[in-house]
Formats: structure tokens, sequence, C-alpha cells
């Protein structure tokens, strides 16, 4: 069961890669934070009560409900519509994206690690590098933001990977990592956009001693 | 044989299918089930008008195009029942002999020298190049999964038992699913319904043509869409049920594979045409990671 | 017998410069022919006995040097025979036009060529000895490049033929180091026998990779081929066929023969060869796109042809590697086949866009269009070589890339990982490349033969003569036979492809698949015929008119402006496809407050990056750096007596200073 939701959590990457607008990234964000929770609702042993809770509190509480509605405040405050023109074609992020993936697939073949559950490892080394990649390609402060929640992602999937159970310690700290992520990012951008006027990276340039 | 039968009973309902649940939702008056073929009927007592413009290619390039869709209708199974051609590695007969016919509909389509046409032509021509790919990553792995390599073979061996491969069939009828829209260019990439330059690719194909031929390209329109639904079909019916039900869940699957195009096609927008390409490629990325879900599968991808 | 026939032929090829102008085409023609019987005689011997063949033909100097014939170089013999016979029967009518201008002499020089042309072929696949293929292969690029330059009262003919006799010369010198290297590490033979005594013991990759190179640059493989789409075009028709079919074939050929012998490590040779053929395909048809020039399209689809015999002899390498005998016979069986197809379906298009030339003087296709109402039996075998090219069943161009699928789908099922993710790569490559050819060819027939003339130098077009169209028919009955009947073809391939491997079942195996295709092609074309008769019949009680296109009835068209040109049709696939095919847009916009706009143009331009980075950059810059040097040759005798002093005053004081 839980290679339904490692597929289905590929395609959403692959959705990233074809879609340009910002209402569809926050989207795509809440649906990945449900599909880590049925990752994670499906693949662990023995669950703590107390566990559960945290886990169901920062997957879908925080992941599905709180950063989107936070995003969307951020979107609609700066009237951000549509990507544009990223530095790389649309037509060619998807080649990448898949390139991506199969990279990561034949490494975690490679690895053959009983140590580590590769399963997990191949998607979050797949997300963790495409979110850098998304980062990369796009002009906006917003896609920023995006892009560093897609590599959080990632590496929620890696602590996962590396552990049967889930270290208290790790989802802590993975939380904070968002929540100080999205805070400080979502009020840069506010700032930015009235000083500005606009919400492109070049602006940043701007800033530099 | 039989599959061949079948496959023609069911072709002309499907436009009509398609139509009434498009009118419902649009709360339309609805048009007959059967009116696509009165529409053929009348077609077929008329004479036609030929462009001083064309050639030869012109009067034998519906012919070529229904010829090779009706052939490509015979490689097609249903359940147990074999297709009246089969051989080894015969989807690459299929795929190249539907692409055949699609090269004489886009140069009679130059052939009349309007610029509409050569339009339609040119975005057709692009958008069959870009879909060929996924179909044959999707074939490649179903073979793989089937461990077989003719169409027959590879629906009799499919056994959807594991989760695993619940994923492989609902992923591969969703490619299929949007394939049959793309190669009968019905939205999203096109707008069947408008005769707009922005928005036209198969239409605007066949607008010189008229009467007998006109009637052809209709009939080849639908059994398209009937091979298609013929193998989104084969997913869910399974090979140990009795050949009763086999037939009866096929007519369904049919009908409610008309009904869902309907239903995509209320609801969901055009793109943007310049958007096209990228969309196509999209179900092609698709196409490879089931590609990649049948490695693990069939344990060459080894994970943890 | 045959041995003193050949020989006779030989000198007699002296006399065509002794034979009065209006004769020359009849000898050169009946030496061909002659040729081609001594040719075929030793052909059908091989194929007929086990052992190859192998006789004496020439003793110099106490060395006796062979002629080693085995089934693969009958197969190429076979190739070259064809290509060259229709060859010199199109030229009859080609050359025509040219009869009053070019000197006897000139005319003497051309068909020599040709002739020297078939027969250094000829002798290229019959030798082994390295010092004697070295020498055919010379007389080949020499020969070749006379008849590239027929055309020389256009100074780019001449700086064309001297481009491509470089290259040329610079393949030969690596094929050259090759067998010198393997001389100097073993002491063998120095022939290619030889080669199997230095694979046996060293690493095989490094010389395979130098021999490649060399033969490369003959076959046309990216990076390598910039000289393949300027002299197409530059060469008369039926020498650019020639080339096209066969010369370039010649390089595979070399490259299979070097494989021949390689019987270890083979899998790094068949990645390579895999990865650089899928590199040639997509690139060489993706600039085919971009073309206006129809000759240089077509040179640019033989460098993606070259990329899909690539991927079968690729794959049929990595079989060998991998042990999955499947992949060997069927890669080697279909890149082998689509040797043959090519240089037959490559040969019709050539020569029926040499007729279209002929007639509208012009190869830009931007300024044809509606040629199919004055030349409609050359625009018939263009469309069949179109349809065989871009791999549409019945014809021969499917079954070459079935045997390549088949191969590859059986391999899909027993491989592992590794291999499994290379088929994919390969699938997917060949599928985008039967794609992309279907788009690159549809454009070319549509905008050459259909819709309305664009500009005038269409309207004194007549149809091509009986000798082209003799030479037409000749192939497309052959295209046709191979598409249909492809088991009558494929006794002789199972012989070619077990000097490779001995496990040649696949292919017993896939003889009732290929059954069922002629059945299935057959049936397809009763079908049409059946249906057309059904529609004769309904039309006949019906009203039929012929009036103007209704297009929507858009009555305001002027159709030599409205038609769709070739620069639109290909507009969308570079859009997405810029990086590789370069092409740049001149024209200025429109202003805002430009109330009454003046006129515009628009160019498009479009180039090829890679001959742009390798040659046109180093050399440009290798011309400034001379130009700034030559300040110094200022023709002034008093300044070359200084530098003589101040060179020996240089000396003086070095030798002073105890430095030299």
């Amino acid at each position: 069961m839980t290679y339904l939701f490692i597929i289905l959590y590929a395609i959403t990457l692959i959705y990233f890669a074809l879609s340009e607008r910002t209402k569809k990234f926050v989207w795509l964000l809440a649906i990945q934070g449900l599909i880590l929770f049925g990752v994670v609702f499906f693949s662990l042993n023995k669950i703590d009560i107390f566990d559960f809770i945290f886990i169901l509190l920062e997957t879908i509480v925080v992941k599905t409900l709180v950063v989107p509605w936070f995003l969307n405040k951020v979107r609609k405050h700066n009237q951000l519509k549509r990507e544009h023109e990223p530095y790389v074609p649309v037509f060619y992020s998807i080649i990448v994206v898949v390139i991506i993936l199969i990279i990561s697939f034949m490494l975690s073949n490679y690895l053959n690690d009983s140590q580590m559950h590769t399963q997990y490892f191949t998607i979050a080394f797949t997300s963790i590098i495409f979110g850098g990649y998304f980062i990369m390609i796009h002009k906006n402060l917003f896609s920023n933001v995006v892009g560093y929640l897609i590599i959080e992602n990632g590496i929620f999937l890696l602590s996962l990977a590396v552990g049967s159970i889930m270290p208290i310690m790790v989802n802590l700290a993975i939380l904070l990592d968002v929540f100080m992520g999205v805070l400080i990012l979502g009020l840069f951008i506010n700032r930015v956009g009235d000083t500005f006027k606009s919400v492109k990276t070049e602006h940043l340039s701007k800033l530099k001693d | 044989m039989m599959s061949l039968f079948f496959i023609l009973i069911t072709a002309p309902f499907f436009v009509g299918i398609i139509l009434k649940v498009k009118a419902k939702f649009a709360a339309r008056k609805l048009p007959s089930i059967l009116q696509p073929f009165y529409d053929v009927a009348r077609l077929f007592k008329k004479g036609a008008i030929y462009s001083t413009t064309t050639s030869f290619i012109f009067k034998i390039a519906p012919l070529v195009y229904f010829v090779s869709v009706l052939m490509a209708a015979l490689f097609i199974p249903i359940g147990s029942l074999k297709g009246f051609l089969s051989f080894n590695a015969d989807f690459v007969y299929f795929a190249y002999l539907l692409a055949f016919g699609k090269f004489m509909m886009i140069i009679a389509a130059m052939d009349t020298g309007s610029s509409f046409e050569g339009m339609g032509a040119n975005r057709e021509a692009l958008y069959s190049m870009l879909i060929e790919p996924a179909f044959f990553i999707l074939i490649a792995s179903l073979a793989l999964f089937t461990d077989n390599n003719s169409f027959y073979g590879l629906f009799l061996n499919l056994h959807i038992s594991t989760n695993l491969s619940y994923i492989l069939g609902l992923a591969a009828i969703y490619v299929l699913m949007y394939i049959a829209m793309i190669e009968n260019s019905r939205s999203p990439i096109d707008d069947a319904k408008t005769h707009l330059e922005l928005t036209m690719v198969h239409e605007v194909m066949v607008l010189d043509n008229s009467g007998f031929d006109l009637a052809l390209i209709h009939i080849a329109t639908w059994i398209k869409f009937s091979i298609y639904g013929t193998l989104i079909s084969n997913f869910i019916i399974q090979n140990e049920w009795p050949l009763a039900l086999q037939i009866g869940s096929f007519f369904f699957v049919q009908m409610a594979f008309a009904g869902v195009v309907g239903l995509l096609e209320s609801f969901r927008a055009r793109n943007k045409l310049e958007k096209n390409p990228q969309w196509i490629i999209m179900l092609s990325a698709i196409a490879i990671v089931l590609f990649l879900t049948t490695l693990i599968i069939t344990q060459k991808i080894i994970l943890y | 017998m045959i041995l003193f026939l050949l020989k006779a032929v030989l000198i007699l090829s002296l006399g065509l410069f002794f034979v009065p102008k209006n004769r020359k085409y009849f000898f050169t023609f009946s030496l061909h022919l002659a040729l081609v019987v001594i040719s075929s005689f030793l052909i059908f011997n091989t194929f007929n006995q086990v052992a190859s063949l192998k006789f004496p033909f020439l003793s110099l100097l106490n060395n006796t040097i062979y002629i080693e014939i085995d089934k693969l170089s009958a197969f190429f013999m076979l190739v070259i025979n064809f290509t060259c016979l229709t060859g010199i029967i199109y030229a009859k009518a080609y050359l025509e036009p040219y009869y009053k201008s070019k000197s006897s002499l000139e005319f003497a020089l051309h068909y020599f060529s040709f002739l020297w042309l078939h027969i250094a072929m000829l002798f290229v696949v019959m030798f082994r000895d390295a010092l004697a293929f070295l020498i055919v292969w010379e007389i080949m690029a020499l020969t070749a490049f006379l008849l590239v330059i027929f055309e020389n009262e256009k100074k780019e003919t001449i700086k064309i033929g001297i481009q491509y006799l470089i290259q040329m010369h610079i393949a030969v010198v690596f094929i050259m180091i090759g067998f010198i290297w393997a001389y100097s590490q073993t002491g063998a033979d120095f022939s290619f026998d030889g080669l199997s005594v230095y694979f046996e013991s060293h690493n095989p990759l490094p010389l395979f990779l130098i021999f490649f190179i060399g033969f490369g640059i003959k076959a046309g493989f990216i990076p390598l081929h910039s000289w393949l789409p300027h002299a197409h075009p530059a060469a008369p028709t039926h020498v650019s066929a020639v080339m096209s079919g066969v010369i370039i074939k010649m390089g595979i050929y070399g490259i299979l023969r070097v494989l021949t012998y390689i019987h270890h490590d083979l899998f790094n040779i068949g990645l390579f060869i895999l990865i650089s053929a899928l590199v040639n395909g997509l690139i060489g048809v993706s600039l085919a796109i971009v073309q206006h020039d129809i000759k240089k399209l077509l040179a640019y689809h033989s460098i993606e042809n070259i990329g899909i015999i690539g991927i079968g002899i690729g794959l049929g390498v990595i079989g060998l590697a991998i042990n999955i005998p499947a992949l060997t016979v069927l890669g080697f069986a279909g890149g082998i086949m689509h040797i043959l197809n090519h240089s037959l379906f490559k040969s019709l298009l050539f020569y029926t866009a040499g007729a279209v030339y002929t007639q509208t003087h012009t190869r830009n296709i931007e300024e044809l269009g509606g040629l199919i109402k004055k030349m409609p039996k050359t625009a018939l075998f263009f469309l069949i070589g179109a349809l065989a090219i871009c791999g549409l069943p019945p014809f021969n161009g499917f079954i070459s890339e079935f045997l390549i699928y088949s191969g590859m789908f059986k391999a899909l099922l027993s491989g592992n990982l590794q291999t499994d993710i290379l088929l994919f790569f390969a699938i997917s490559g060949l599928a985008i490349i039967g794609g992309l050819a279907i788009f690159c060819f549809t454009k070319v027939f549509s905008i050459v033969f259909l819709g309305t003339p664009r500009s005038d130098k269409v309207t004194h077009a007549k149809e091509a003569s009986t000798s082209m169209i003799l030479a037409y028919a000749l192939i497309a009955i052959t295209i046709l036979l191979i598409g249909l009947l492809p088991v009558l073809f494929i006794n002789p391939l199972i012989d070619i492809v077990s000097i490779f491997t001995k496990d040649t079942q696949a292919i017993q195996q896939a003889i009732p698949t290929l059954n069922s295709i002629s059945i299935s092609s057959g049936l397809f074309i009763v079908l049409i015929a059946l249906f057309w008769l059904v529609r004769y019949w309904q039309q006949k009680r019906q009203n039929i008119r012929k009036d103007a296109t209704w297009a929507c009835a858009y009555t305001g068209a002027n159709p030599a402006i409205h038609q769709y040109t070739a620069t639109s049709y290909a507009d969308n696939f570079v859009q997405i496809s810029n990086q590789i095919t370069n092409v740049k847009k001149e024209f200025k916009n429109f202003e805002e407050a430009e109330i009454f706009p003046k006129e515009r143009t628009f160019q498009t331009h479009s180039s090829d990056k890679i001959e742009d980075y390798l040659i046109k950059t180093p050399t440009t810059f290798i011309l400034n750096f001379l130009q700034k040097i030559g300040v110094f040759q200022t023709g002034k005798i008093q300044h070359y007596l200084l530098y003589a002093f101040a060179f020996i005053m240089m000396i003086f004081i070095l030798t002073l200073l105890n430095l030299i």
C-alpha cells in the first residue's frame, strides 16, 4: 500500500513541473501532505498513540491545512496569479523531473543496503533534488517558499527511510523548520512585495552590498 | 472475429453518448443517441464536391485512413476472445498503421491549399508525434508486467491481483483515456464543438471533405474511440469470468468510458494551445512512472 | 576467368576518354552493366556456399593481394550494384541539359569517376589487406570528390568539394593510425585479420574508438558529420543518391568489419554505438525539419537513418555482451536490412527531388507547390519514398524497424535492470525518431507537390523523362517487394548475422511473424481496393462537382500567399526544440506610433550548432590570428633581409650566453 502513495507522490512532482499557477502549487502541497499521512499510516509497524497523534498533527494539520492557508493569504495579499516564464521551459522541466526520478531509482537499486528502507529513500532523494531544481528555475519569491517546502517533504520521507520508528526529535526539528521557514518567508514576501511592488527575485539582488 | 464484431457494434453509440452527457450537464435538450447514425446515413446519400486544387491524394486519403483504423481494430482482443490478427510485437504494427492513416489525412489537408487546413495538419502532426512515446512506453511496461509480446498474450495474462498492480491498472487506464482523447482531438487538446481557428485540430482538417469521404471519416473516428475503449475494458475484464459476463462488462465499460469522456469534456476547459505540447509530454512522464512501477513489481528494482 | 573479365573492365574504362561525346553514355552504361553481372556472379557464389570466397587478385613485388568475399561483403556488393546501376540509368536524362555547356573532357572525367567509384567501392568490401584497402578507399574518396565538383562554374561547389576532400583525408589518417597501431603492438598481418590478434590480447575500446572516428567521418556520425549537409546538395543528383545510399554505408561496413574481430569486453562498445546513434537520429531529424533546401533536408535524413542503423548495430553488440541472443540477432538483422532499405528509398527520394530541380531550377521548397499537377508520376514515387522512409507499413522501412523493435521487446522481458533502462531509452528514442520523420516528410511532400504554386518557377515544369521514370520504377518495385514479402530476404540475413553469433533461432522464430505481416499488408491493400469500388458504385449515381476550395467559405484568401509555408509548418516544432535547431528570426516589429506601417521583411535562418562550434568558430579564430601575424609579410625584400639578420643576431647572442 505504501507503494501506491509513493507513486502518487512521484506523480505530484510531475504535476509540479507542469503547472504554472501559484494556486495549483499550494493545492499540490496540500495533496502532498495527505499523501505523506498515507505513507506514514501504512508503513509504521507499531505506533504509540502519542506518536500517532503527533504525526497526524504534523502532516494533516500543518502540511495540509495550516501552511496552505497561510500561503494562500500571502498569495492574495501580493496578488500573485501565475509564474511567468521560468528560466527553463516547462517542456524541458518535465523531462528533467523524469530523469531525476530514473536516476534516483537506479541509485537506490545499486545501494542495496538492507539497513535503509530504499523505497522511501528513492522518493525522498527525488523530492530533495527536485525542490532545489524548482527553486533554481523559477524567478518568483513565492516559488522559493514552495520549493523549500518540497525539500522539507523530502527530508520527512528521508527520516522514514532510516528508521522504522519515528523519532520525536527528528519530527520536532522538521516541524520547527517548516514553521520558521513559512513564517519568516511569508512575512518576508509581504514586506518585499510592499516595498518593491513585485516579488521577482531580481529585485532582491539590489539588496546586496 | 468476434471481438471485431463487438467493437464495431459499440462504435456508433460512442459519439451519441458523449453528446448526450455533455448536453445533460449543460442543461440543454438532449439529442437522440442514434443521431450520429442518421448523420452518416444522410451523408451516404449525397454526392461530393472536390476542390480543383486537390489531386488524387485527396481522393485516396479518406479510404486509406478508414481502412487503417479498421485494420487496427482487427488486432484488439476482448478478454479471452482473440483478435482477428495476432502476432508477436503486433502493437508496433498497430501504432504504425494508425500513423499511416494520419500521414495520409495530413497530406490530404495540405492538398487543399487552404491555410486553415494547413494549420490543423501542422498541429495534428506535432501532437501525434508527441503521443507516440507515451503509447510505446505504456505497452512496454505492460509487456514487461505480463511477460508477453502481443496484444492477445498481454491481456490474456494480465492479472490484477496485488496492490501494486491495481496502481498499474489505474494509471494505465488514466493514460489510455487521455491518449484516446488526444487521438480523436477532444478536449483538452481541441474543442470539437467550436469552429474557431484558435481551437481546431482535427475538425479543421476535414473541412473540404464531403459525401462518402466525410461519412468514412466519421465512422473512422467512432471506431478509434471504440478501439481505445476496448483496450481500457481489457483491464477490467478478468479472463476467468464466463464469456457472457465478459461481454456484458465490456458493454458496460464502453458506456462508462463514453460517459466519463463526456464528463471530462463538460468540466475541463481546453488548454491554451501553446501549452499543449508540455501537457502531452506530461502523459509520457506518467507512462515512465508506470514503467518504473513495473520494474518494481517484477523485482528488477529491489527496494526494501 | 572472372578475374580476367574484371581486369578487362578496368582497362577498358580508360577508353572512355577516347570515345566521341555522344557515345560516352552508352559506353559507360555497358561497362557498369558488365561490372554488375560479374560481381553478381561472385555474390551468387558466395551466398551458395558456407565458407567465404577467396582467390588472389594481383601480385606485386612478391606480395599477393587476395580478394576475400564473405556474406557481409556480398551483401554490401549487392547494395552497391543496385544503387550504382539505377544511378547510371538516371544520369542519362539528368545530364542532358549539361550536354552543350560541358566539354567532352569534363563528361569523360565525370563518367570515368562514376565508373571508378563503383569499382573502388566493390574493391573496398573485397580487400582485407590494409594497404590495398586504404588505396581503394583513397580512390573512392578522390573519385567522389571529382564527381561532387561537376558543377564547377559555381565557386561554392569547389569550396565544398575541397572541404569534403579534407575531411575524408582526416578519416583516412585515423584508419591508418588504427592499422599501424595494431601492427606495431602485435606484429601480425598488416590487414583486417591482423586486428583479431590485437583484439584478443588488448582492451578493444581505444582502438575501436580510433577506427570509429575514421569510419564515422565517412558514415556521418555526429559530431563528425559536417561535410554531409554541404556535399549532398552541391553534387549532381545521381551522385548525391550514390553518396547517400552507398558511400556513407562504406563507413558502416568498416565499423562492422572491425566488430567481427572483437569477442570480449563488448558492452562499452555497444553502449557507445547505441548512444551516438540515438543522438544522431534525434539531432539529424530535428535539423532536417528546419531546412528549406530539399537536398540538404534529405542529407540530414541520411544522418538520421545512419542513426537507426547504429541503433540496430549497437543493440546487437549489447546483446552479444549480455548474452541475449534474441537481441543480438534481431538487432543486427534490423540494422543490416536497414542499410539495404535506406539505400533504396533514399536514392528514390533523391532521384525525384533531382527531377524537380531539373524542371524548376530551384532547390528551395518555399518556391514550389502544386507540382503534382505537372509531374504526377514523380510525385507518386516521391510519396512512396516518403512513406518508406517514415517506416510505415506496407513498405520496406517498416520491416527493418519492426525487426529492431521485436529484438528490443524480447530483450525487455529477459534483461536485468540496466538493460531494461537502456532499452527503455532506445524504444522511446526510436518512437520519437519515427514521429519526427512523419512530421518532416508530411511537410516536404505537401509544400513541394501539393497546394497551389508559391512562385512562378513552377509554371514550366513538365513530367520527368522515361529513363528517369524507369529508374524510379525499378527502386519502387524492390521497395514494395521487400515490404510485402520480407520472408524472401530473411535467409540471406540469417547467414550474414551468423558471422556475429551462431544462435540465430530468434530470426527463425520471427519468420511466422513476418508472414503474418505480409498477410496483414496484403489485406490492407485489398480492403483499400474494396472500399474504392464501393465508393465508385455509390458516387456513380450522385452528382460529383469540382469547385474551388471551400475552407470555411473564406473567400478573401489568395492561395499563393495564404497557404502554409515550410517555415510556418516547422514553427511549432521549432518552439520546443530551439536549442538544437537554432532558428533565428530577423524582423523589425511594428512600433505603436507607426500609423502607416512601412514595408517589412521577415527572414528565418537556421544553422547547425555542432558545425558552428566544431568547425566555424575554430577556423575563424585561426584565420583571425593568422591575419594578425600576416603583418610580417610586407612584400619588401629589405624587410626579409632584416628578418634574416635579426635571426642570425639572435642565434649569435644566445650562443654567447650559452643558452643553446
